[in-house]
């Protein structure tokens, strides 16, 4: 036989490709793939490496218990760059890979409603944490969210208020972007609700310099305690600070911003004594304390909801799938809304129909500096 | 009355800020006839050399201080080598465009090194403020204040009394008749890009412990005061002061007596109001007649 210049190449090829054929399908199916968009680049770069690390820690964890269907989980992480363009290219890349079985989408409510679309065209079970409560509501089976909505902040700032606290008169102060104006919304209608209308619903513009006319408007009010739902830490430190400045004292109930790490270094004593509404509270439960002590071992930081919420979303999926016994994108969805009674590091996982897993939110006070639980306050309704 | 006077005090204290970096506008349109975009990074840069001194190091806070205004310093030294420079024969167009580039490059440069999360810089006083009656006064708005009259006496006596100042006026007035009477151009030019550095980034300095630290300090502040520039006149020392001032104290009285949401769109309104029946600004001259 005489061996051509052809043959000669053609065997050249198939032996250099040969091994990584071999390798790559031999890969293939090895482990089973969970794709997560994250901000690993961008000005959420920072949270967007917790939200990676609490995943990676639940996959651990998974894997450590015999895996999901006997395979070793494997999580595959592209980068939104913290922008709407971002996670919807993002997630087309990760959606063109046929062996990922579920996702994670983001913290961020733009960024899941940016990448929506896309998510009911795939037809695959995605885990979110933004807390826009029409994410859930608006047809798009695929979308489980692993954070209580922001129906359920207004309510419990309002609750706590009124029953706890014992206060009626009310200033409720919020941005006037859309998560501000939502959430002033929701508490204005849960404080009409309990027959404490506020006496002042003012709004203001993010990235405000100065806070002394909105400090005179609540002061001249008589106001004997504040609501707020702040979206950048830098306003809620300058407001914190001029009002104990001009000298108003009444307790302060805020959304989740007011105990975040950045506010409380930015407003330090001024936010002394203030309550606010924590979907992670360290102390709120013993799967909340389990995380905590992980989280803490294995990162070294105080541990938050960036990252509890994507531990939570990877166990809860890899648990669904097992109890599936299958991949299939149907029988993975009726698992997860199945879920009742699931201790999370965020709270005990009750799935609606809806696809949101949690219905309530804890209530955490700043003592001198020191973020403590209070109490959970869960609706069934 | 006592609602008045705070908002006045406080209307005043952050039309002091605009007010330093209109300053720093002013004088880099008098001397080069181009509108330095990255006028407010100059402010947000040296708030972060200040942290990086002071809060990163822990050295003295004077010495921080003086440093980082060193730092400054040096920028407008680089900063006209590098974007004014090589563009100076070119219309003004390619110039604003570098500078609008330089911006960029700042706020993204700093943002890779300290990342997004904003920086506490302290006071230079323990005393946050003092309650002289009804009306509360923050310590550090009232160094603001003190230091821009201070700088208003400053600016006067520079360009009316001293030989550099009316160098740097004959170049800012006409180049080529100043370079015929041996002033050197390029010189004094690279003088007003590093004064109006430090003016900025001194801006940037005061104002940080109020404002905290964060990359949006500076463009934010920048807007307003290129606002104060327009009402007090373009190219008019006295007129960035008082465009300043005035826009503080409007913004603060609009947003206390009309509307917290639309505080930004009363400095903005009163901008528009000018640019339809008064172009040139309080201060400024007609074209026509600077003819």
């Amino acid at each position: 036989m005489k061996l051509t210049r052809r043959d000669f190449a053609a065997g050249i090829v198939a032996g250099i490709a040969a091994p990584h054929i071999i390798s790559s399908a031999r890969a293939q199916g090895a482990t089973l793939k969970i794709g997560m968009c994250a901000p690993v680049t961008g000005p959420a770069a920072e949270s967007g490496g917790y939200a990676v690390k609490g995943a990676k820690l639940a996959l651990e964890a998974v894997n450590k218990a015999g895996g999901i269907l006997g395979k070793q989980g494997e999580l595959i992480v592209e980068d939104d760059q913290t922008t709407n363009p971002g996670i919807v290219l993002a997630f087309s890349k990760l959606a063109a890979n046929a062996e990922i079985v579920g996702f994670l989408g983001s913290i961020r409510s733009t960024q899941v409603h940016a990448m929506a679309p896309d998510v009911i065209k795939l037809g695959k079970p995605v885990m979110i944490g933004g807390t826009d409560p029409n994410l859930t509501h608006m047809g798009n089976k695929w979308l489980f969210r692993f954070r209580p909505n922001d129906s359920y902040s207004g309510r419990v700032i309002a609750e706590y208020g009124v029953s706890t606290l014992g206060k009626k008169k009310w200033a409720v102060l919020h941005s006037t972007d859309a998560f501000g104006t939502a959430g002033g919304k929701a508490l204005t209608a849960a404080l009409e609700k309990l027959g404490a209308p506020p006496v002042l619903d003012q709004g203001y513009a993010n990235q405000s310099q100065d806070f002394t006319p909105v400090v005179l408007a609540i002061k001249q009010s008589g106001a004997d305690i504040l609501g707020s739902y702040f979206t950048f830490e830098n306003d809620l430190g300058i407001f914190a600070r001029q009002l104990r400045q001009l000298g108003v004292n009444i307790p302060w109930v805020g959304s989740p911003s007011i105990v975040n790490i950045t506010a409380l270094k930015l407003a330090g004593p001024a936010l002394y004594n203030t309550y606010g509404v924590a979907d992670y509270a360290e102390d709120s439960s013993e799967g909340s304390k389990a995380f905590g002590k992980l989280y803490r071992d294995a990162v070294k930081v105080a541990p938050d909801n960036q990252s509890s919420w994507t531990y939570d979303a990877i166990t809860v999926l890899s648990a669904a799938i097992n109890k599936a016994g299958s991949t299939d994108p149907d029988k993975i969805r009726d698992a997860i809304l199945a879920i009742k009674k699931f201790p999370g590091a965020e709270g005990e996982y009750n799935f609606d129909q809806n696809g949101d897993g949690l219905h309530g939110y804890n209530i955490v006070k700043n003592d001198k500096g020191n973020i403590t639980f209070d109490k959970h306050i869960e609706f069934n309704d | 009355m006592d609602l008045f006077l705070q908002l006045l005090f406080t209307g005043i204290g952050i039309g002091a800020v605009y007010a330093l970096v209109a300053l720093g506008f002013v004088l880099i349109f008098r001397a080069t006839n181009v509108v330095n975009f990255a006028q407010g990074e100059f402010s947000m840069v040296a708030a972060y050399l200040m942290v990086y001194f002071a809060v990163d190091l822990g050295w003295p806070y004077w010495l921080s201080f003086l440093l980082a205004l060193a730092g400054m310093a040096l920028l407008g030294v680089i900063f006209n080598l590098g974007v004014y420079y090589p563009l100076r024969h070119r219309s003004y167009l390619p110039v604003i465009i570098a500078t609008i580039g330089a911006s960029i490059l700042l706020a993204n440069s700093v943002l890779a090194i300290y990342g997004p999360q904003p920086q506490v810089l302290p006071g230079w006083f323990e005393t946050p403020g003092i309650q002289l009656g009804p009306v509360y006064l923050d310590s550090q708005y009232l160094l603001i204040i003190g230091v821009t009259i201070l700088l208003v006496i400053f600016n006067f006596w520079f360009f009316e009394k001293t030989l550099l100042g009316k160098k740097l006026q004959a170049t800012s007035q006409d180049k080529e008749m100043a370079s015929l009477l041996g002033i050197s151009v390029s010189t004094m030019i690279m003088i007003t890009f590093i004064y109006s550095a430090v003016l900025g980034g001194l801006a940037g300095l005061l104002v940080a412990p109020v404002l905290f630290v964060s990359i949006q300090m500076g463009s934010t502040i920048a807007l307003k005061a290129f606002a104060a520039t327009i009402i007090g006149g373009f190219g008019d020392v006295t007129g960035a002061i008082i465009g300043g001032l005035a826009l503080g104290v409007i913004e603060t009285f609009g947003a206390a007596y009309i509307s917290v949401p639309y505080k930004d769109g009363f400095a903005f309104l009163v901008l528009i109001a000018f640019l339809i029946f008064r172009p040139q600004g309080i201060f400024g001259e007609r074209v026509a007649e600077k003819a």
